[in-house]
């Protein structure tokens, strides 16, 4: 009986249906093209959507509170465009500042943005959407007029990207990191059931004693944290920064986090979920140039269809399941 | 709704001229002559002759801005605007380049557009459960993402034959068509918002969908509608932006839906639906596209711009919540 219910559990749980799914396309493009299924291949795509990796868990959190954040990518250029100046200019060398410094200057913003949201009840989109114009100038603004910095201006900072620590880039043990943490930190942790208990349902959080502002000011703030923490990766990963870098990238981010099971309305969305979501973009993203016939300019299109289909499968399913539902009710 | 202010369904006409005056559109007015007076102040060339002649390019936008309103009232989101533009300006310079009558070119571009909107709401009315964010966030990649395929390596295209696009960028005297149109449009678009049953019906769906509903409204069918409208004028959009640019390549209308979206929050349309009218969103949008035009006369950077239209955009949503908070309080003291 238990068995069986765990059976049940597995097939019916979004995450296992998602795993199925990268394993089919590791499978399928495997079979096309062997060179993907290599150690170094696959830590070259792990290392390239670091960035996105990382802010898909900010995203969740925002997305789990029903909010929705399309300012990020201003603040990793803002963030990663301060310390490429600043290592530029020989301000700073050390790499441990520069990370505190983008991460801190993405705490500032995700600040600003989590208090006109939560103190002032500005509706989510049209608040990040303003944010999103004026980090993106400020970006622009701390270049000098869209200097870029390049990879010989950048130092030592570069070499973080390359370094590897116990046979793994850092890059890829800074995203292992941050999912560890956000696993244990979204199950375990009291403020963590407090974003869930506030997306499912804000008023009876409230009752219970959630402070919801509170939670909905903190939510954007490590969204801005880890926008921060992607900036410095950018200018790492790319040894260069420059003030229009991962324009349109939110979009990839919000991708992520829906293929990934995250709801629009807040409450159902996992870590598990996003890092599904994050590699299976990942990994169609790695593997068309692979694949013959498909180039590169087909990305966009199947990348939409698929989130098109992800998200249309769920109306389906669900519409299934509530039939079903009704059925076990009738005499 | 208690504590919501501004107009909802019932709105009552209020007629005297301090109401007129602290009225949302009357600030904008307000707003709209001081930027002139400081474009005026702070650059030599700022006159009627040079902003009518700068205009036409800005002036795209603003046609996106109507139906965008009609959407936001209805408390919904169409971020693939962008790339719709894109799409049918890359399909209109294609069948340019296959020396088609003017004419048919035009109406190709409207066909994309209206096609791409329809899309948009079928799959909005027949999966009613979907967020519009998520479905126009995968129609937006879609959209483009055919526009790149089409436009293949090169990844641009001009147009050969200009002689059309030529005429539709002329004025009369010194006024563009464009700006004829874009008044034109915006009086029809204000008065089915304001004055027609279909107007009042928007907001009844805006206001509360289920309500809506249950009296009788076709929700579905005036969703559909709507957002096939929006798709039509993206394709007049990428039509005039064709009359100035003569090319469209991949990043063609990047960013566009969001600058509707601002112009039309700017003049007091809520986003969470039920609220605003057409006047704030043209006058909001003359705002930014003198702004715009004032601005750029002396090289300021399109980035500083656009920091000042995202600092009016939160101030102008954020500052009417934060008085009446600020009210309350003092109230309940």
């Amino acid at each position: 009986m238990e068995k069986k219910s765990f059976i049940k559990k597995l097939t019916g749980s979004r995450e296992a249906l998602l795993a199925a799914v990268l394993l089919v396309l590791f499978i399928v493009v495997t079979v096309i093209n062997p060179s993907f299924l290599t150690v170094k291949s696959l830590m070259d795509m792990l290392k390239n959507n670091a960035v996105t990796m990382v802010m898909a868990l900010g995203m969740l959190c925002v997305m789990l509170v029903g909010g929705i954040d399309i300012s990020i990518m201003s603040t990793l250029a803002l963030s990663g465009m301060s310390i490429g100046m600043l290592l530029k200019n020989d301000v700073i060398a050390s790499t441990p500042l520069a990370f505190l410094i983008a991460i801190a200057i993405g705490i500032c913003c995700g600040l600003a943005v989590g208090l006109v949201i939560s103190r002032a009840d500005v509706p989510p989109i049209i608040a990040t959407m303003g944010f999103m114009y004026v980090f993106r100038a400020m970006g622009y603004l701390v270049s000098n007029g869209g200097q870029w910095a390049g990879a010989a201006a950048l130092g030592d900072f570069k070499k973080f990207a390359t370094t590897k620590f116990l046979g793994i880039n850092c890059v890829i043990w800074v995203v292992i990191l941050c999912y560890a943490f956000f696993f244990w930190f979204m199950k375990w942790t009291r403020t963590g059931r407090m974003i869930y208990a506030v997306g499912s349902n804000p008023s009876a959080a409230q009752v219970s004693g959630i402070n919801v502002k509170n939670i909905k000011l903190l939510v954007y703030v490590i969204m801005g944290l880890l926008s921060g923490l992607g900036g410095a990766l950018q200018v790492s990963v790319y040894a260069s920064a420059m003030p229009d870098m991962q324009y349109g990238g939110e979009m990839d981010v919000i991708a992520a986090c829906v293929i990934g099971g995250v709801s629009m309305s807040g409450g159902r969305g996992s870590v598990l979920g996003a890092l599904l979501g994050s590699l299976i973009l990942a990994t169609i993203a790695k593997a068309l140039p692979l694949i013959p016939f498909f180039d590169q300019l087909w990305l966009n299109t199947i990348k939409g269809v698929i989130i098109l289909v992800v998200v249309v499968m769920n109306v389906v399913l669900q519409r299934i399941a509530d039939k079903n539902a009704l059925k076990g009710r009738e005499m | 709704m208690a504590g919501k202010s501004g107009r909802s369904i019932n709105n009552v006409p209020e007629s005297s001229i301090k109401r007129m005056i602290f009225s949302w559109e009357g600030i904008l007015i307000l707003i709209f002559i001081a930027v002139n007076i400081f474009c005026a102040m702070f650059s030599e060339f700022y006159n009627v002759s040079s902003l009518l002649r700068q205009m036409p390019v800005y002036l795209a936008e603003v046609f996106l801005m109507l139906p965008m309103a009609y959407i936001l009232v209805l408390g919904e989101i169409d971020i693939s605007v962008g790339s719709i533009v894109c799409l049918s300006a890359t399909v209109c310079c294609i069948v340019c380049n296959m020396n088609a009558p003017f004419i048919v070119v035009v109406l190709t571009g409207l066909l994309v557009g209206t096609a791409c909107g329809a899309v948009n709401g079928f799959i909005l009315t027949k999966f009613t459960e979907l967020p519009p964010m998520i479905v126009t966030l995968a129609t937006q990649i879609i959209f483009r993402g055919i526009a790149e395929i089409t436009l293949g390596s090169g990844g641009s295209i001009t147009m050969s034959n200009l002689d059309g696009f030529n005429a539709i960028g002329g004025k009369v005297g010194q006024v563009p068509y464009i700006l004829f149109l874009v008044v034109i449009l915006a009086v029809v678009f204000a008065i089915i918002l304001g004055k027609s049953t279909f107007g009042r019906r928007v907001y009844a769906i805006g206001t509360n969908r289920l309500t809506a509903y249950y009296s009788g409204v076709h929700v579905q069918k005036i969703r559909m509608i709507i957002y096939t409208v929006m798709g039509t004028v993206s394709g007049l959009c990428a039509i005039f932006l064709l009359s100035s640019s003569f090319g469209a390549n991949t990043t063609t209308g990047n960013g566009f839906e969001m600058d509707a979206i601002a112009m039309a929050v700017f003049g007091g349309i809520s986003s969470t639906g039920g609220k605003g009218n057409i006047a704030g969103g043209v006058i909001a949008a003359f705002i930014i596209v003198c702004l715009r035009v004032g601005l750029g006369q002396q090289n300021v950077h399109a980035q500083v711009i656009l920091l000042i239209i995202g600092v009016l955009l939160i101030a102008a949503v954020a500052l009417p919540n934060i008085i009446g908070q600020v009210r309350r309080a003092v109230k309940t003291k």
